[in-house]
């Protein structure tokens, strides 16, 4: 579902490449941590996929998109097929919550008696039914990310990149996001999900991918977040 | 496309900025207006110039000795001119004015200033050859033909003396449009200014936008349309001024001058024929300009 073949990229402002010959894939349903420190890539990474980036060099392939070689008309389709989340939600705050998730449907032109039918199902999906109503700023920090998340969701992406969605929550709150986005893996979606939060990552027991100065330095199918490291 | 999705896209985003809104649709109404005030000044001074060239005439003074001793054009040097002229090619009639005619004239024009009168002889003034032309063009040619000839004194053109009078008129109208221009250049850089502005206040939607997969044209078609709105709502201003610019301040102060069929009226047929021009320009000139700041300024 993801795909990336020897990619690296440098920026003008830096002599290090941010990425630096990756090759990884993950594939259709997967459920994948991108761990490494501030620095690492993991942004540059996530960027890449979303073609806000285009790779120095090297191949990145989404879905069946080789994203790099997309034009500017295509590059629609791909984010229309790739769902995000973000640490800071990245809600319209003059928005409820039920016109934030359908403006996700409304900008890509979706019939309004789809976006009334499907609205309330992913709303009920992150256990939000009952505050469809509510302004982004009556809502937690965790309610706030499922709206974000549902967003992400509702027109159901084949992948769901998160990135450091926890960050901004406690423990508890960040556990209950973490069982959200198994949830939405359940459904069949990839989810890639770049975090530094230790404990999240070692209770999943979950593919771990980890950059380090740009360089994907481990690979395991069920990590933790760092022995050696 | 919903329509009615970027249509309240639309309305938000000039609701959002009333100031830089308003501001941007005056400047682009003043802008136009004074192109439509252009336009119109053009519109009558083909008007004008069609109207009085018609009735110049070129006139070939005659000699002393004619003027003098021939009152009805009937010695050989005279008649012998005006049958060359009568045949030359441009020219539709040709009428002989002797002296004393032309002294009756004279004191028929001045008959309000009896001093000037008094000190006026006829033999002051020339007999003459009026001659009407199709083509006022043509002048250069029949001066060239006819001075110096004998009988002939000099050979003159009312067309010269009109042709300064429309130089003025011209000037006018240039004048006009430089500060049309000027105007047409501060409502292009607020009209761009204001899609920027427009853009940064909504870059949380445009941003969620561009990440959920719009399109450029959702993305921008709001900021365009907002620009565009801003062009005909102008343009429409612009039209209402120079209606109101005719009734209040035209129709009045030239009311004597219009009477006089002096500068022909500028009627509301010709607002009217200007107005889908400047709505025109005003929308094509307004969508340019946001699609290139759009193009410049804003990441899609």
């Amino acid at each position: 579902m993801i795909r990336l073949e020897h990619v690296s990229k440098s920026y003008r402002t830096s002599t290090r490449p941010a990425l630096d010959d990756v090759t990884v894939a993950v594939g259709k349903g997967e459920f994948a941590f991108l761990i490494g420190p501030s620095g690492s890539g993991k942004s540059t990474l996530l960027r890449l996929l979303l073609r806000e980036e285009v790779a120095s060099t090297g191949d990145v392939y989404v879905a069946d998109l080789n994203v790099g070689k997309l034009s500017q008309r295509r590059i629609p389709q791909l984010r229309q097929r790739v769902g995000c989340v973000f640490q800071d939600f990245r809600l319209l705050g003059n928005k409820t919550v039920t016109e934030n998730v359908a403006f996700a449907l409304e900008v890509i032109g979706k019939p309004r008696h789809t976006i009334r039918k499907v609205v309330p199902e992913v709303l009920e999906l992150v256990g939000l039914e009952g505050k469809a109503d509510r302004m982004p700023h009556e809502l937690s920090g965790g309610e706030q990310q499922r709206v974000a998340i549902a967003r992400a969701f509702v027109n159901r992406p084949l992948v769901l990149l998160a990135d450091e969605p926890t960050g901004n929550l406690d423990r508890d709150i960040s556990h209950e996001i973490m069982l959200l986005l198994e949830r939405v893996n359940r459904t069949g979606t990839t989810v890639l999900m770049a975090t530094h939060d230790h404990t999240i990552v070692d209770s999943m027991r979950r593919r771990v991918v980890e950059l380090h100065l740009g360089q994907l330095v481990r690979d395991e199918s069920r990590g933790v977040y760092g022995v050696s490291r | 496309m919903r329509a009615s999705f970027v249509f309240s896209e639309v309305v938000t985003g000039l609701r959002r900025n009333v100031t830089m809104t308003v501001a941007m649709i005056l400047t682009t109404a003043i802008s136009l207006g004074l192109l439509g005030g252009g336009l119109l000044v053009v519109r009558t001074i083909d008007r004008m110039q069609q109207d009085y060239y018609q009735r110049v005439e070129t006139v070939v003074y005659l000699s002393a000795d004619i003027s003098a001793n021939d009152p009805g054009c009937t010695s050989s040097t005279c008649s012998a001119l005006r049958g060359q002229l009568e045949s030359a090619p441009g020219v539709q009639t040709v009428i002989f004015e002797s002296r004393q005619a032309a002294f009756a004239r004279f004191q028929r024009i001045f008959q309000g200033q009896p001093e000037l009168l008094q000190l006026a002889r006829p033999e002051a003034l020339p007999a003459s050859l009026r001659v009407q032309l199709s083509d006022p063009a043509r002048f250069p040619s029949i001066a060239k033909a006819f001075t110096g000839r004998p009988g002939v004194d000099r050979v003159t053109d009312q067309g010269e003396y009109l042709r300064q009078l429309f130089r003025a008129l011209d000037g006018l109208r240039n004048a006009t449009f430089v500060i049309a221009l000027i105007q047409a250049l501060a409502a292009l850089l607020l009209i761009s200014n204001t899609i920027q502005i427009s853009a940064f206040t909504r870059r949380a939607e445009v941003g969620v936008m561009r990440l959920t997969g719009a399109s450029r044209w959702y993305t921008q078609l709001p900021f365009l349309l907002e620009a565009v709105v801003a062009g005909v709502v102008g343009g429409v201003l612009a039209i209402v001024g120079l209606v109101i610019g005719k009734v209040a301040f035209v129709d009045r102060v030239l009311a004597g001058v219009f009477e006089a069929a002096i500068v022909p009226r500028i009627g509301y047929a010709d607002i009217f024929s200007v107005a889908p021009i400047l709505l025109l320009v005003g929308a094509s000139v307004a969508a340019l300009t946001g699609y290139l700041t759009l193009r410049l300024y804003v990441r899609t």
